[in-house]
């Protein structure tokens, strides 16, 4: 492959890599600090369909930036050699015994956890929090739910608050492995 | 300290770059569906905090950003992919006064969307002005609103623009 098609490669890798990290946590950060204030300062029935619109949208940013974050990251290890085609397929530094790999995996370890949280409300909390109430339910069934979809709501903060936290350690990883890793 | 401040300065931009593209992609969408006087509340909220959120990691990146090349040395740069030198005559050196500026344009249109366009947009009318007072101020509210429409964009696509740069970098830049 021609030396500049490699360095173009390279840069585009990293482009989109540090694009989708740069959109899951400033997405994430603006959500919760900038979003969420705002829907306070509106009636409670339009803030829920401003809340369900922004989380419909987001929720989209999160699967396409979980998504680039894996596909660039294992690109770019393997542009550098560090992943290859036979047995062992990772290559030195990229082992438990090296703190690159130890980071590496780090990292890989709070994407799972992010996958995670992130399949938890899209699939299980979500559906809870937008389900309709189908005419003639009785008056226990409406209290069970509401509570069900309190419960939801909370669920979904506390899972997006840490997955910031963990967007920010992933930074943190990331950032360290320039100068060889942190852990 | 080196990992401490890539870690800021990645932050700084993500928060900038990334709220920027969410704003845009997520708050406008949402828009859509809302009455134009909430609209408009949710508008002037958003953007009172945002604008804070903008102009502190702005700053932020600025000023990790300028740290790191002021740490930059020769061996550094030695161990580098493509072995790039600090001079307008490699194009790391180009590539790096090229994010400077960038960063430069972004800061005057943050700035003039904090501290211009989005408090003429919420002038209104005082008690007692005539009607054509009143359809004046109207007018120049629909001009803040329409400026502040293409200031976005473009602070959009130079935060874009920013971010490929910055990756570039790894690579010993493209200027």
């Amino acid at each position: 492959m021609p030396d500049e098609l490699i360095k173009w490669l390279h840069i585009f890798y990293g482009y989109f890599h540090d694009l989708a990290i740069a959109v899951y946590i400033g997405g994430a950060v603006a959500m919760e600090f900038v979003l969420g204030p705002a829907q306070n300062a509106i009636p409670p029935a339009q803030a829920q369909v401003m809340g369900q619109k922004t989380a419909d949208r987001f929720l989209w940013l999160v699967w396409g930036s979980l998504t680039l974050i894996v596909v660039t990251g294992v690109l770019r290890l393997q542009r550098m050699g560090l992943i290859v085609g036979e047995w062992p397929p990772f290559k030195s530094p990229l082992e438990w015994s090296d703190s690159y790999g130890r980071t590496v995996i780090g990292l890989l370890v709070i994407w799972v956890v992010l996958l995670i949280n992130g399949v938890l409300i899209t699939f299980v909390l979500r559906p809870r929090l937008t389900g309709k109430m189908s005419a003639g339910t009785s008056a226990s069934q409406v209290t069970a739910r509401q509570g069900a979809r309190l419960q939801a709501a909370r669920w979904i903060m506390y899972l997006t608050r840490a997955d910031l936290g963990l967007a920010l350690v992933a930074a943190l990883f990331g950032a360290s492995l320039k100068w060889g890793g942190i852990l | 300290m080196d990992t401490v401040l890539g870690t800021v300065h990645a932050l700084a931009w993500s928060v900038y770059a990334g709220g920027a593209l969410t704003m845009e992609w997520v708050l406008r969408y949402a828009q859509r569906t809302m009455p134009p006087s909430q609209v408009g509340v949710v508008c002037k909220r958003s953007g009172q905090r945002y604008r804070w959120f903008g102009l502190v990691s702005l700053a932020v990146a600025g000023v990790t950003g300028l740290a790191m090349v002021l740490r930059i040395d020769d061996a550094d740069l030695a161990g580098r992919t493509g072995h790039p030198e600090l001079s307008l005559a490699d194009p790391y050196g180009r590539t790096l006064l090229l994010l400077a500026v960038t960063w430069a344009l972004l800061a005057a249109a943050v700035g003039s969307m904090a501290f211009w366009l989005h408090p003429a947009q919420a002038k209104r009318s005082p008690a007692g002005s005539t009607p054509e007072a009143v359809q004046r101020d109207r007018e120049r509210v629909g001009r803040a609103i329409h400026r502040m429409d293409r200031v976005l964009k473009l602070e959009l696509l130079l935060s874009i623009v920013a971010l490929f740069l910055g990756a570039s970098l790894h690579a010993g830049g493209v200027g």
